[in-house]
């Protein structure tokens, strides 16, 4: 590249300290939150379907950043409106299915479904009335892109304080996989096991989401593969989450910026297209 | 085993659901030593009263206690040290093997809250044994029949060495020969001192391996007592309906009781 001319040895590292260097650092944080994200809500919802969007935290975010996009504010205005629309949809998920917890979480499981879907029908409502011009930003974001990305140090902070909270709920997580009597016969407190599992999740995906739009796939596939793979116990569980989904997150991101470059893919394109094939594979697996 | 003393005590216990009134002034002592048998009808009342005998849901009325303290007060993880509990079966989905699955009876003795009671690091490995799983040991939970998962269950629950075990209806998926092994087990616990309570719906098992017996109606009533002075054909009919005696009559225990 440039960097083998000694004149552009300056720019070379420019590029590399102030554009390449930190969009890298985001894309591992962000790849590692969310495949704790959803190791954490296979967990609570004892599914290996689900994943950090099951809640429709991708609909509220996406539903207040593309407003704002049809405002026309700019990012960072996004960004806030992104974190404000996932807190929004969790806490309405909560409100209207958290009930009963201790026994059963198929309330919130639907109402955070049914909300997904009422956010992505508003979406499409307001795709469907925004100017073309406008269009491709929006669907960027809905995809999941790393460009916007400006904040790698408070995405690392928040992997390094998520992954250690996790981890120091793991004992009590392997017992969460029972049957929820029998996880309180064994004396875990199950209710507010699974409330710290709702707010733990929902913190990690909403920051990635108001960092970077909703990436797919990397929250329901990583958890799912490392777990075929043999990593059962939480304690190797979650910090291998951590690790192969930033790795997955900067694979992916590194080939959206080159395939077609100097145009970029949204990353969460490459994300499933590196993902459905392996993960294919991995259940043809005995 | 720390303590032979009357354990867990349950006085004056109403549960209802709803309007109905399921049992209704139950006094209840579990006896060290003793297989107690639950009988009922469906939706009698038989799985939730295990349930607030375990400490994980609460009476309409009344208390249960665990030495005299509280049931209710006592911390979660103190409490499981205690009293086990086997619920009815689950199809939830689990990720680990079957030594994985076994070895979380175990949690409430690793966990760093629970001080370690002396278990020797082989009981899972017994507990395997016992069941017949150690050539399942490795496998996939998910991978297991019915039978085999009510074995990992049964398992799960003996690591615990709980001096209370609570069981609905453990017979369930098993066939003769390990009805038999949770009969043997069932009474080496009750020889050591601990107390197993059970539901079930065999008269039969009930008339020959249970100590004591308790009826729930589903009304309110019940009924407490030795087998031989609750298993008649007219009490069974009044337990289960009219007719349900001749299912258990043709094989004679009416004869041998």
């Amino acid at each position: 590249m440039a960097g083998a001319l000694p004149d552009d040895r300056e720019l070379a590292l420019q590029i590399l300290t102030q554009l390449r260097g930190p969009r890298v650092a985001a894309a591992f944080a962000c790849g590692g939150l969310l495949a704790l994200a959803g190791a954490l809500m296979q967990t609570l919802f004892r599914n290996p379907l689900a994943e950090p969007y099951l809640l429709g935290v991708s609909g509220g975010a996406g539903l207040l950043a593309l407003l704002g996009m049809a405002a026309g504010l700019a990012w960072p205005w996004i960004s806030a409106l992104a974190f404000a629309g996932s807190l929004l949809a969790l806490s309405l998920a909560a409100a209207l299915g958290g009930r009963l917890l201790a026994r059963d979480h198929t309330p919130l499981l639907l109402a955070g479904v049914m909300l997904a879907a009422g956010f992505g029908a508003l979406i499409a409502l307001v795709l469907s009335v925004t100017p073309a011009e406008r269009l491709p930003g929006m669907l960027f974001f809905l995809m999941g892109d790393l460009a916007w990305t400006a904040q790698p140090a408070l995405l690392w902070v928040a992997l390094l304080l998520a992954t250690a909270a996790a981890l120091a709920l793991a004992g009590r997580l392997d017992v969460l996989q029972l049957a929820p009597l029998k996880a309180a016969s064994l004396g875990v407190a199950v209710a507010p096991t699974r409330w710290m599992l709702f707010i733990l999740a929902g913190a990690c995906t909403s920051l990635v989401v108001a960092q970077a739009g909703s990436i797919g796939f990397v929250g329901l596939m990583v958890p799912h593969a490392l777990r075929k793979l043999g990593y059962s116990g939480h304690r190797a569980l979650l910090p291998a989450c951590a690790l192969a989904g930033g790795s997955l997150l900067v694979l992916a991101d590194a080939l959206a910026r080159t395939i077609i470059a100097p145009r970029e893919l949204p990353v969460g394109v490459l994300t499933a297209l590196l993902g459905v094939p392996l993960m294919l594979w991995l259940l043809r697996r005995p | 085993m720390e303590s032979t003393v009357p354990s867990l005590t349950a006085f004056q216990l109403t549960l209802q659901t709803g309007t109905r009134t399921l049992v209704d002034s139950l006094d209840l002592t579990l006896e060290s030593g003793e297989v107690l048998g639950i009988l009922g009808a469906n939706g009698a009342g038989k799985s939730t009263l295990l349930a607030v005998l375990a400490g994980l849901a609460a009476p309409t009325q009344g208390q249960v206690t665990l030495d005299g303290h509280a049931l209710s007060a006592l911390p979660p993880l103190t409490r499981a040290q205690h009293i086990g509990l086997l619920p009815q079966g689950d199809e939830g989905v689990f990720f680990g093997s079957v030594v994985n699955f076994v070895a979380l009876g175990r949690y409430p003795f690793d966990d760093t809250q629970g001080k370690p009671v002396g278990h020797a690091p082989d009981d899972v490995a017994m507990q395997l044994l016992t069941w017949e799983l150690t050539e399942l040991a490795q496998r996939a939970f998910d991978t297991l029949s019915g039978g085999e998962r009510q074995r990992a269950r049964l398992a799960q629950l003996a690591v615990q060495q709980a001096r209370i075990a609570l069981l609905d209806e453990p017979l369930t998926h098993l066939d003769p020969a390990h009805q038999a092994r949770l009969l043997a087990w069932a009474r080496s616990e009750a020889d050591a001192g601990r107390t197993v309570a059970m539901t079930l719906h065999d008269p039969n098992w009930a008339a020959g391996h249970c100590d004591r017996l308790l009826f729930l109606h589903g009304d309110g009533r019940w009924q407490l007592g030795v087998p031989a002075d609750l298993l008649t054909p007219n009490a069974l009919e009044a337990l289960y309906g009219p007719g349900t005696a001749a299912l258990w009559q043709q094989i004679g225990w009416g004869q041998t009781v």
